[in-house]
């Protein structure tokens, strides 16, 4: 007993990077992809998942100081620092990620077949979402892997549940029969559109107020760009935090390249997982022909129309603003920015592409995830802190949130839930 | 000269990677050794269209613009059978091919 034990105590000593490329071949192996695909799959994940942790580690170094220093020269308390799509490597580098997928299969192919959901999960990458999820949970009950698995599951289902209500708008809106979108924040913005547009439609003056998504793009379409909102961002922070011509440059740098290259290393990742996953993608996709069936695929496929850019701009700077004057609010929204044009995908189909609507349903939208990533940033940092990250600036006070799934709003409710059982 | 095929979704994380993968496993097939297969950010598009290599463009997305080399919509890579796909791939390479 005591040897095995001491075996898996090892094997979670070795960390995530080196946990989940073994997983991950093993589940490669078992979805009969090949030993060289399997292989490939995996390291390139742990490779992501290493990179991801790397450029955590500048957002860190280079924004804490200056997020401090702006408070301090505000006299405002945003202590907090956004990590955004970090969350992808809880997701993809919690224990219980594994048993989270099969589990979920299991439960949406079941739900599928009694024709509870018309939703098929095949888009194994947007588990993430509940994965994530999941994690917190694990931390938040003190390492329960377990009641995560559950927890994410709990999640997803819903998530597929939220699909069925807005497959069809999506599907007409974008012109791409048979498709379902369950991810995470994106969906539940769809939701939230859904009466948020119906008031605005009864607002006199308001009903046919619009912008020209072509005249915002022409205008302000460089700052659509992550590399530049970054730059711009970091120099505004910078100034605010009354640093040196040379200190703001400088953050005005870090900041773009984090923009630019988290994204690109939680892309890495999903370069691993995808190979692995397309064969029970495949084969979830060919055992239910004939039925009336949403095939899920990630929120990615919603951004084509202009209008989504066009208000992701003109949100950008009004949501720092705005999280910089609610009280109580301990995080300035700088990487999770990248998640709004993810929503503004979400509410076109709603606005029928109208600007102006997009930007108040968002700016509504937004509120709550201020406010939840504030409150669940103990169990937020406590899942990096258990995988082995950051252990030592955590210990020294360091905060980690984010809006994208820290701030998830429906999160926020399970979260509340199995916190019951810490 | 290269042929370039770019692959471009919202986020350049997740569903351009479905298509690159499969695009690229064909190409090799093929023995297309020339063909780069690349997967972007529609955002970062204005980029590759000046670039004289670029033979085609594969979206992910609903396209509401053109462009002035040939656009597939590439959705059936991620819902599609396998014949849907199929018959994608056999476009792909013929406009490969006629480059």
């Amino acid at each position: 007993m005591e040897i095995l034990q001491n075996a898996v105590a090892w094997f979670l000593g070795l960390g995530s990077t080196v946990i989940v490329p073994i997983v991950l071949i093993i589940l490669g192996l078992i979805f009969r992809v090949g030993f060289a695909k399997a292989v490939r799959g995996g390291v390139t994940t742990g490779v992501g998942l290493a990179g991801l942790f790397l450029v955590v580690n500048l957002i860190i170094s280079a924004l804490q100081p200056a997020v401090q220093a702006l408070a301090t020269n505000m006299g405002i308390s945003k202590s907090y620092v956004d990590v955004n799509w970090a969350d992808a490597g809880i997701a993809w580098g919690w224990p219980g990620i594994a048993g989270l997928i099969v589990s979920l299969l299991v439960v949406n192919i079941l739900m599928v077949v009694l024709k509870l959901t018309k939703t098929l999960w095949t888009d194994v990458w947007s588990y993430w979402h509940g994965s994530a999820l999941a994690g917190f949970v694990w931390a938040l009950t003190g390492g329960n892997v377990v009641l995560g698995i559950v927890a994410g599951v709990l999640y997803l289902v819903l998530g597929s549940l939220m699909s069925d209500l807005t497959a069809k708008k999506y599907q007409e809106f974008n012109d791409m029969p048979g498709i379902g979108v369950p991810c995470g924040t994106t969906v539940q913005a769809s939701l939230f559109a859904m009466p948020v547009v119906w008031l605005l439609d009864r607002v006199p003056g308001l009903k046919d107020w619009d912008a020209s998504p072509e005249g915002i793009k022409k205008r302000f379409g460089l700052i659509g760009e992550p590399a530049i909102l970054g730059l711009v961002l970091g120099f505004i922070i910078g100034i605010a935090a009354g640093y040196s011509v040379q200190q703001w440059l400088g953050l005005g740098m870090q900041v773009a390249t984090m923009m630019v290259v988290l994204p690109r290393m939680v892309s890495i990742i999903a370069e691993g997982i995808v190979p692995i996953t397309m064969s029970i993608v495949q084969y979830m996709r060919e055992r239910f022909k004939g039925r009336e069936i949403y095939v899920a695929v990630d929120c990615a496929v919603l951004l084509g129309h202009p209008a989504v850019m066009a208000s992701s701009v003109i949100l950008f700077p009004l949501c720092v603003l705005l999280a910089a004057v609610l009280p109580g609010v301990q995080m300035l929204p700088i990487a999770s920015l990248a998640v709004i044009p993810f929503w503004a995908g979400a509410v076109v189909p709603y606005t029928k592409g109208n600007v102006i609507k997009t930007v108040i349903v968002l700016l509504l939208y937004s509120i709550p995830f201020m406010y939840f990533s504030t409150l669940t940033v103990d169990s937020h940092t406590a899942a990096f802190q258990m995988m082995g990250q950051y252990g030592e600036q955590i210990s020294q006070g360091l905060k980690l949130a984010s809006w994208d799934m820290g701030g998830d709003i429906l999160g926020f409710f399970i979260q509340k839930l199995f916190g019951l059982f810490s | 000269m290269g042929k370039l095929i770019v692959v471009a979704c919202g986020a350049g994380i997740n569903t351009s990677t479905i298509a690159e993968d499969s695009i690229r496993e064909r190409m090799a097939q093929e023995g297309f050794a020339d063909v780069e297969v690349k997967r972007i950010l529609m955002a970062d598009i204005e980029g590759y269209l000046t670039r004289s290599d670029l033979v085609m463009i594969v979206s992910m997305m609903k396209i509401f613009r053109t462009f002035d080399v040939p656009v597939i919509q590439g959705m059936p890579f991620l819902i599609g059978s396998q014949e849907e796909k199929n018959v994608l791939l056999e476009k792909i390479v013929n406009v490969v091919k006629s480059k």
